[in-house]
């Protein structure tokens, strides 16, 4: 056999070695994927005199710690703040007819460490959208690891204004544009590889 | 054998990414249908609007003299109001208590409303429906009467659907008074109608009618009114005309003595205010 039939034969399974390996250990599904669907998120909004809060057990995500990824998202459909009009007219603000998720996908900007049971405080940094604006941000936050879940929690403030939604209001009452956000989540364990099956 | 090496790697490639972000799902909850009505009181008549839990409803009602008084008497404003103040409190998203004082018979009442079922977005609920209890108290001084002889009680049964942007209310009810005069009658029994029209998100049309069903209070006439609401993005004002100044259904009931239709009505509003404790 010649040096170039040699190659030939030998270099595919080279390319595999390099090209699979690196998955090797996400197909073998022996990392875990934490996610929730029943997370809490709220937001307080304040108008002269008086303050409201709207509240969702719905918030949606995932947090992958060997990836650092962080996803999640909530139906703004299903924030209530108790008056049902109100509610209306907050889905209106949102066009949540047309955008009817709020959500943020980015990375932990430090890894979390997994073998601890304290409470970690974490970063991370990714794009929120809401009302179909995306804009980086970087939001602070605590997680951590009890039993086999991870809890989370974090708050920050978002600027309508920078999201092209036009505080609510009529004459002198209207709804300041900061608005405080704050979620907390309980996050269960989930194989990868179950998750790729869909299950 | 490169080319099908580097698709495969491409795919579980793209199936990584993929995990990265989560499938966007609507969430599908079978959803109450919000605001029925935009308050708990259309005019006169209670709607099957409740309170949400730990908010507080503040109301303070106006009814003045009859608009065909003339100019003389400001189309009734100089005759005077009968003002009803009153708060409710959202115990429970379906349970809610309250008390209110009015002018006329210095009347304290305390009440107490309960929605049953919830209209839903599914159709599974195709209709709200509320009990209200209320007792009134007559507070003048110096007319003679025991305690239990200025007392009045009224349950009322409220069921109401809402189309669109028309909803519809029925509500029997049932009035009794521990101490009549004359020959007014202890019990009386009515059947409140009571709609809503949204015109926009801002104003909607409302009206009632509570016809008194069987024997009444003699020269009573059954009570009618309409009005306009106005969401002010805090809260809902009802500008009214009513036959009837009294406020309370079996007040109502028992004292109104003007028709509606016959011109006699009066201007009144109706202030509304929501506040989360």
């Amino acid at each position: 056999m010649n040096k170039m039939v040699i190659k030939r034969r030998i270099l595919p399974y080279i390319l595999f070695f390099i090209v699979f390996i690196p998955f090797s250990e996400s197909v073998t599904g022996q990392e875990l994927i934490y996610m929730t669907d029943s997370g809490y998120a709220e937001f307080t909004s304040h108008v002269p005199l008086h303050s409201f809060t709207g509240k969702s057990n719905h918030l949606t995500g995932m947090i992958d710690p060997s990836e650092r990824v962080v996803d999640f998202y909530i139906d703004l459909n299903t924030l209530k703040t108790g008056i049902g009009k109100r509610d209306r007219d907050m889905y209106s603000t949102l066009n949540v007819e047309e955008h009817p998720f709020a959500e943020f996908t980015g990375t932990l900007n430090s890894p979390i460490d997994m073998e601890s049971t304290e409470k970690q405080t974490v970063e991370v940094t990714g794009d929120f959208t809401i009302h179909g604006v995306s804009r980086e941000v970087t939001i602070p936050g605590t997680i951590q690891k009890n039993e086999d879940h991870l809890l989370l929690e974090a708050e920050w403030t978002l600027n309508l204004n920078n999201y092209n939604i036009e505080p609510p209001g009529i004459l002198f009452y209207r709804v300041n544009e900061e608005q405080e956000v704050r979620i907390e989540a309980t996050l269960l364990p989930q194989d990868r590889e179950t998750l790729s099956n869909g299950n | 054998m490169i080319k099908i090496i580097c698709t495969a790697a491409l795919l579980i490639l793209l199936s990584e990414i993929a995990t990265a972000q989560l499938p966007r799902e609507r969430v599908q909850p079978d959803d109450q249908v919000e605001t029925v009505f935009w308050s708990t009181t259309n005019i006169g008549i209670s709607t099957v609007q409740n309170l949400s839990a730990r908010n507080l409803n503040t109301t303070i009602a106006h009814t003045f003299g009859t608009t065909n008084r003339g100019i003389e008497q400001f189309f009734g404003l100089d005759d005077g109001a009968n003002t009803r103040l009153g708060i409710d409190y959202g115990i429970s998203d379906t349970f809610s208590i309250g008390i209110g004082r009015m002018t006329f018979d210095k009347v304290v009442d305390l009440r107490g409303k309960y929605n049953l079922m919830r209209q839903t977005t599914s159709e599974n609920k195709p209709i709200d429906l509320a009990v209200k209890l209320s007792t009134g108290i007559n507070t003048t001084a110096g007319i003679g009467l025991e305690f239990s002889d200025r007392l009045s009680y009224l349950t009322s049964f409220m069921a109401a659907r809402k189309f669109n942007r028309l909803s519809i209310q029925l509500t029997p009810m049932l009035a009794f008074f521990n101490d009549v005069d004359g020959e007014n009658e202890n019990r009386l029994f009515g059947f409140g109608i009571l709609s809503q029209f949204e015109l926009n998100e801002r104003f909607a049309l409302g009206a009632e009618y509570l016809p008194v069903l069987g024997d009444r209070n003699p020269g009573t006439e059954d009570a009618m009114g309409i009005s306009l609401n106005i969401d002010t993005g805090g809260h809902i004002f009802q500008i009214l005309f009513s036959s009837s100044q009294w406020h309370g259904e079996q007040f109502i009931m028992a004292n109104n003595r003007d028709q509606f239709l016959d011109g006699e009505f009066r201007f009144g509003f109706n202030i509304h205010r929501v506040f989360g404790l």
